[in-house]
């Protein structure tokens, strides 16, 4: 048998009152992962944490850590600490002794608390500042104890809740990377919970996306930008255009597509949330595996999928911005539509172009060299590869 | 999990058990004996209150004498009030740690001064003598005992009134008057009719607490040897405790009023912060400095008002110092020696170590029951802690005449010479009397404590590794020590000085408290007042100390303690 899941999360359902923060929530993370838990705020992923830290019961379900049962230990004896948002430095022990507090209720030896502590500041750059109360920190020291602080016990998993919330923009990028490297050095399991998608998909071994209690999708970053299962999952990991289209009712090849195949739009909500992943359901093929094409009728135009789709089917297709872009013409591989340009955006390194085709709003990101040319009003041909045109499966 | 439950209901059962057999327990066998005879429920007792003449005498000059100092505290009160919430002037910061200065003494150690300014030989009849205003000598108080009375309670009780006034000042929201000021009204009709309307209820509810304090003082009109007051007649009824169930009804009675005046005062105060704040204050108050002349005019009148609350105490600071003041204006024959023989002879001596050993024993247990209702109502918000709280606040409009009286009767005849019968041994039941006076302010202090401190920070204690009792020990503790250490000092120095409870429950000279040893010293002979002032000097001084060490502490805040609601 391979070893079990550092963390399982099988069936947890949590209510506050009348709210149903989590709605049987189930998900796996292996050894040495950097697991991260993405949704937007009040989602209830802090919830799911603090449930694996145990300073929340939840309704029903169970939690294991490596194929323990640790639903029952109170918050004390589960040995997983946790970075706090707000940092929860005790401000009435300086930097050492904020560092020592777990070292001290695990009753180590004196020395070897010093040495650890020790050896912990130095991992995180602040060797010198023992003696330091966390007042006379700023907020980018601050996060460090705290990392420092639940990584000198040297445990199995880390909770971190929302890390980088409180830093700015330079910073966060800082601790992006040394949290990442952190992780990469300690090969212990990290659980990272943010509403920011920028620090999941850059520091994500795998991820679940968490929306309205329920999880979303679970992948790697790359499936789930790419390919992602669902229109929210698409949306809140980067910019989208959802062009709603219908199964074409004559198959150009002339290989009728039958309903047995047809992609699942709205299957019962068990099932739904049981194969929360296209990745892990019945899959449609990847870019470039499968030849599979499908006609699809939209606003814009009859335009081609790389998956089938049953003839009559709703549907709708997923088009990332940095995709679209203004065709000299009509080519081979290309779903094209004739657009008018409504606005421009400079963001630096690229534009953002809006444009109206068929009724329907779109957005292009072009880098900047590309679009300069590009004037409010005109009109022209856009184009999407066929195979960067993503039907979504739900 | 289960350790933790446990510990919870174990504590949420000592507190009850304590409060139960240390506070409703009396209460309930005041009110059973004011109803009952030989042949079952009655309320002749409590109806002779108002049928007897002597009996109605009392409650009629005791009601007198609270609506006297409710008013002049009012008068007293209100424009210092105004003058510290909204305006700014040259040494504001000292003047409000000097206004709680007559706080520290209780009035009736003052009294004793009074007497000396007042009496027939004394300052003020012997300086208009020589003046050639008086013929002969004239007993001022002796004339009007009433106005001397009042004018000591209302000049130790102003400063609970005022710090009252000044949160209901500062609770209003500028914006309501900024609102009326920028549609056209004057300041003086934006402060009649939006600031005045806005800060009554809080004012009642201070005027309340004021009118049941003094409804309740035992020991100025005992001092001031007047005996038709309810406070005393029930102070004289101890002796026949066991006989005669008038005392009871008197007792009920006091309590009656009290409990109905702090519900009323809680009422109004819970209104007061529905109404006068639109939640969060939606502008920072901006302090108006006064002009020179405004300036010269508040000190004046402060002047007036602290010469005025501080002369009963210079002159017991003056008594202290000297060997006779007699028909003369200024003492004679200066010294130091009673404040050596304060502290040296067999009765203070013992008055002053018994009164440190009760007040540290009172301190300890509310400190262990503060902190431990604050936690079960704020941390762990059980079933019943609401009641607990309640309960813990119920001293507050427990007046400790009432609570004495009612272990005198209870706990004597239950546990006749044990520990626990006053007429043996008081030392348990005056410290327990001593700690549930103050209770409040404890739970307060540890509530106030509690809230501000963040769980996430037991939280992450809790996360690393630490148990219940280690994350409060290592975390919740050390955050609101500051918090446990301003009130405690508040228990104990009040302590010191509780005066009700001692006069009542000690019983012989062995176990006399400080308070109770000055009021047997005053009137003994040999220079028995002049003791009895320097060992009231000691108490101001440790009073005074502890007041400001708890407002260094607390800082703003420590105004809350002494509020209403």
């Amino acid at each position: 048998m391979p070893t079990p899941p550092a963390i399982e999360v099988c069936g947890v359902t949590k209510r506050f009152g009348t709210v149903t923060a989590l709605d049987n929530v189930s998900f796996s993370v292996e050894p040495g992962e950097l697991f991260f838990l993405l949704g937007p705020s009040g989602c209830g992923k802090t919830t799911l944490l603090r449930i694996l830290a145990g300073l929340e019961t939840p309704d029903t379900g169970t939690i294991r850590f490596k194929g323990r049962d640790v639903a029952d230990l109170p918050p004390y004896e589960r040995g997983a600490p946790m970075v706090f948002q707000n940092y929860a430095l005790w401000p009435h022990l300086n930097v050492r002794d904020n560092v020592a507090f777990g070292l001290v209720e695990r009753k180590v030896a004196k020395a070897e608390i010093g040495s650890r502590v020790d050896d912990a500041l130095n991992r995180v750059g602040l060797s010198g500042y023992g003696t330091r109360m966390p007042g006379q920190l700023s907020g980018g020291q601050q996060q460090r104890v705290v990392l420092a602080r639940a990584l000198v016990l040297n445990p199995p998993v880390v909770l971190l809740d929302e890390p980088l919330s409180n830093l700015d923009a330079k910073l966060r990028v800082e601790m992006r990377a040394e949290i990442e490297a952190l992780h990469s050095q300690s090969h212990i399991t990290f659980v990272y919970v943010t509403h920011d998608q920028a620090d999941a998909l850059s520091l994500a071994s795998r991820m679940a996306v968490i929306n309205a209690g329920r999880v979303s999708a679970i992948g790697t970053p790359l499936d789930l930008y790419l390919r992602p299962p669902n229109a929210f999952c698409a949306d809140f990991l980067g910019e989208a255009n959802i062009i709603e289209g219908r199964g074409h009712k004559v198959d150009f090849a002339g290989t009728a597509s039958y309903p047995a195949v047809a992609v699942e739009r709205d299957p019962p909500r068990d099932e739904q949330s049981r194969t929360p992943s296209r990745l892990e359901g019945p899959v449609p093929p990847g870019p470039a595996g499968d030849r599979a094409e499908s006609k699809v009728e939209t606003a814009v135009g009859v335009w081609m999928v790389a998956s089938q789709v049953a003839p009559g089917a709703t549907l709708r297709c997923l088009v990332r911005p940095e995709n679209l872009q203004p065709m000299g013409g009509p080519a081979e591989g290309f779903n094209t539509c004739e657009a008018t340009i409504t606005g421009i955006r400079m963001n630096g390194p690229t534009v953002t172009v809006a444009l109206e085709a068929g009724g329907l709003m779109l957005r292009a990101t072009l880098l900047t060299q590309q679009g300069a040319a590009l004037r409010k009003g005109q009109q022209g041909l856009w184009g999407v590869a066929v195979a960067n045109t993503v039907v979504l499966p739900q | 999990m289960r350790r933790l439950r446990f510990t919870t209901w174990f504590l949420i059962l000592a507190v009850a058990v304590f409060l139960g057999v240390f506070l409703l327990w009396p209460l309930a066998h005041v009110f059973a004996r004011a109803t009952r005879d030989q042949t079952g429920f009655t309320l002749s007792y409590l109806r002779n209150l108002f049928t007897n003449p002597i009996q109605i005498e009392a409650v009629g000059m005791s009601f007198l004498i609270a609506a006297c100092v409710t008013v002049t505290c009012t008068v007293i009160a209100m424009p210092l009030a105004w003058l510290f919430a909204r305006r700014a002037f040259a040494g504001k910061a000292v003047w409000s740690g000097l206004l709680l200065l007559p706080m520290i003494l209780p009035p009736f150690v003052s009294a004793v001064g009074m007497k000396i300014l007042f009496s027939r030989a004394g300052a003020l009849s012997t300086l208009m003598m020589n003046l050639g205003l008086a013929n002969g000598p004239v007993d001022w108080l002796g004339r009007f005992p009433l106005a001397g009375i009042v004018l000591l309670e209302s000049l130790h009780l102003f400063p609970i009134l005022y710090l009252n006034l000044v949160a209901a000042l500062g609770n209003i929201d500028p914006s309501l008057e900024e609102a009326a000021l920028n549609l056209g009204a004057s300041p003086v009709r934006v402060f009649r009719r939006v600031t005045l309307p806005l800060a009554l209820p809080g004012m009642f509810a201070g005027m309340v607490l004021i009118f049941v304090w003094s409804f309740t003082e035992l020991g100025t009109p005992l001092v001031f040897g007047m005996r038709r007051v309810l406070p005393v007649m029930i102070y004289d009824s101890v002796s026949e405790i066991g006989t005669n169930p008038a005392g009871y009804a008197q007792v009920a009675f006091v309590l009656v009023i009290s409990a109905l005046g702090f519900w009323i005062s809680k009422r109004l105060i819970s209104r007061d912060r529905s109404v006068a704040t639109l939640g969060r204050l939606s502008v920072g108050r901006k302090e108006v400095p006064l002009t020179r002349t405004g300036t010269w005019l508040a000190t004046g009148f402060l002047v007036v008002v602290l010469g005025l609350a501080v002369l009963p105490h210079l002159s017991v600071i003056l008594l202290s110092v000297s060997r006779r003041w007699f028909l003369t204006v200024l003492p004679q024959g200066w010294t130091l020696e009673f404040f050596g023989r304060a502290l040296n002879s067999d009765l203070t001596r013992e008055a002053v170590l018994n009164s440190l050993g009760l007040s540290l024993g009172a301190t300890v247990i509310d400190l262990v029951l503060g902190f431990g209702i604050a936690w079960l109502c704020v941390r762990k918000r059980v079933f019943g802690g609401d009641w607990l709280d309640a309960l813990s606040m119920l001293p507050l409009a427990v007046p400790g005449l009432v609570i004495a009286f009612g272990y005198m009767g209870c706990f004597s005849g239950a546990f006749p010479n044990t520990l626990l019968d006053p007429r043996f041994n008081p030392m348990i039941l005056l410290a327990v009397s001593y700690s549930i006076r103050r209770l409040p302010y404890m739970v307060r202090a540890a509530h106030a404590g509690l809230e501000q401190v963040s769980t996430t920070y037991e939280e992450a204690a809790s996360n690393l590794g630490a148990s219940p009792f280690r994350v409060v020990w290592r975390v919740t503790l050390p955050l609101i020590s500051a918090n446990l250490l301003a009130g405690a000092i508040l228990c104990f120095s009040f302590s010191m000085l509780e005066v009700s409870d001692s006069l009542i429950l000690a019983q012989s000279e062995r176990f006399y408290p400080i308070t109770k040893a000055i009021y047997a010293l005053i009137d003994s002979l040999e220079n028995g007042v002049n003791v009895a002032s320097a060992l009231g000097v000691w108490a101001m001084l440790l009073l005074g100390a502890g007041l400001l060490w708890a407002t260094a502490l607390m800082g703003k805040r420590i105004g809350q303690m002494f509020r209403a609601g």
